[in-house]
């Protein structure tokens, strides 16, 4: 088991690093291009099926600044591979270098206990939950944008601010009345 | 923890070399601090945390640390240089301002919607003011109308009414006559015209009254005595005539009774 750390390489100058973790690898490659395009700084996007990452590219491997989770709420499967993959992840991530992504969420038949179950994995690990149209390109390219913002300052380009600042305020909380049953 | 410094950022062209040189200077002695505390973070034992309550903990003291470190830091100045202050300064300012007119203009399309809105509005409250005009003015002419109207005319008009309703009704019942007079003569003339097919129940329509009569019986009957409205068929009711009130429902018969029938309660 290879634990991906946080501090495992220098970090480069002018250079932030983040990695797209999707099962479905449908919505992956289109956000990458998106980042890569509305970056103005150097962005390396690097995609990943599932975690862990293989060992024997580990000496190439850059500071993995930002570890994005992409989940399908279509399909079970995402979320069971993204609830798997989160033990491979050291610690230090958890403060404010870890987001969820969700796409699909306004699909009208997914049950809304899936949703729920990412709303409280997300406020465990106090992590940001980020929701994402992939079907239109406006869309991807909104994500991208609100992905760079959260990227600069986990990568260290914001002056004054820290990932571990910013996630205490952007960090997903579960509301009081989600356990009660739901009256749709 | 050390930060990329953001004054290499500002190292673009219109410094002078001596100013680059500091700058490069400065960022170097920051790159190597940065190395020193990596260094001594790698060097460290990963700790295993794959339980929520020890990772809440570790923010929580991640968290203090990063408290207690913003609470000590004295603010210095980013560097002595002048020139490269200057630069900073301007950078900092022209980036500064096109946030702001990116603010202007967000604002000014939010006042721009602002104003439809009102306008709309306005209109809206026009007309529900008008509205209300209309109204009061509706109410003043009744409550008017209602001031001059005094018992006497209210008397006469009902007089007046009464008599329009006697004259109609008397109107209707002459129709009523001269239809029945013309269309449904009384069977003994019929019989009388055909004598030779009929003659064997002459002796039957003796005492026969015409529809007419029967009507009335029937209306009578069932405006003097409207708790029993029922009249006997008797021999003087010509059974074609009676068969043909029923048919066309103008009369029903009694339920128990076969023999009595009354006035269908038109309403």
């Amino acid at each position: 088991m290879s634990l991906l750390k946080s501090f495992n390489n220098f970090p480069a100058l002018n250079t932030a690093n983040i990695l797209l973790v999707e099962n479905e690898e449908q919505f992956q490659q289109s956000l990458a291009n998106a980042l890569v395009e509305a970056a103005d700084a150097i962005v390396n996007v690097r995609l990943a099926k599932s975690l862990p990452v293989p060992t024997k590219n580990e000496e190439s491997r850059p500071r993995i600044d930002l570890v994005v989770f992409i989940i399908n709420l279509t399909s079970e499967l995402s979320f069971e591979s993204t609830e798997a993959s989160l033990k491979y992840l050291d610690c230090g991530y958890f403060l404010g270098k870890v987001c969820f992504m969700l796409t699909n969420a306004r699909n009208a038949s997914i049950p809304p206990e899936r949703l729920d179950a990412v709303r409280k994995l997300a406020s465990l690990l106090h992590c940001p939950l980020l929701f994402a149209e992939d079907q239109t390109p406006d869309g991807v390219t909104n994500a991208a944008e609100r992905l760079l913002t959260i990227l600069k300052v986990a990568a260290g380009h914001v002056p004054m601010t820290t990932a571990l600042y910013m996630s205490i305020l952007t960090q997903c909380t579960v509301l009081p009345d989600i356990d009660q049953p739901s009256f749709d | 923890m050390a930060e990329v410094n953001p004054g290499g950022q500002a190292a673009a062209a219109g410094l002078s070399e001596a100013a680059q040189a500091e700058l490069l200077d400065v960022c170097q002695d920051q790159f190597a601090l940065l190395e020193e505390v990596h260094n001594e973070i790698m060097l460290r034992e990963p700790e295993s945390c794959e339980n929520p309550q020890e990772l809440a903990q570790n923010q929580l003291i991640a968290t203090e640390t990063e408290l207690k470190q913003w609470l000590t830091m004295e603010p210095n100045l980013l560097i002595e240089n002048a020139e490269i202050l200057l630069q900073a300064g301007k950078a900092e300012m022209l980036k500064l301002c096109s946030e702001l007119e990116l603010v202007v203009s967000c604002y000014e399309a939010k006042r721009d919607k602002l104003k439809e809105t009102k306008e709309l509005e306005r209109k809206w409250l026009e007309e529900k003011t008008q509205v209300l005009l209309a109204v009061s003015d509706h109410i003043e002419r009744l409550q008017k109308e209602k001031e001059k109207l005094s018992e006497h005319s209210l008397l006469q008009d009902m007089k007046a009414k009464m008599a329009k309703m006697k004259f109609y009704h008397e109107r209707l019942m002459e129709c009523l006559g001269d239809i029945l007079g013309n269309h449904v003569p009384l069977p003994q003339d019929d019989l009388s015209s055909n004598k030779r097919k009929k003659s064997s129940e002459v002796e039957l329509n003796e005492d026969l009254i015409s529809l007419a009569e029967i009507l009335e019986e029937l209306m009578n009957k069932m405006l003097n005595t409207p708790h029993d409205p029922y009249v006997l068929i008797n021999e003087r009711f010509w059974p074609p005539y009676v068969e043909m009130l029923l048919r066309y429902g103008i009369a029903v018969r009694h339920q128990d009774n076969n023999f009595k029938i009354r006035l269908e309660t038109f309403v």
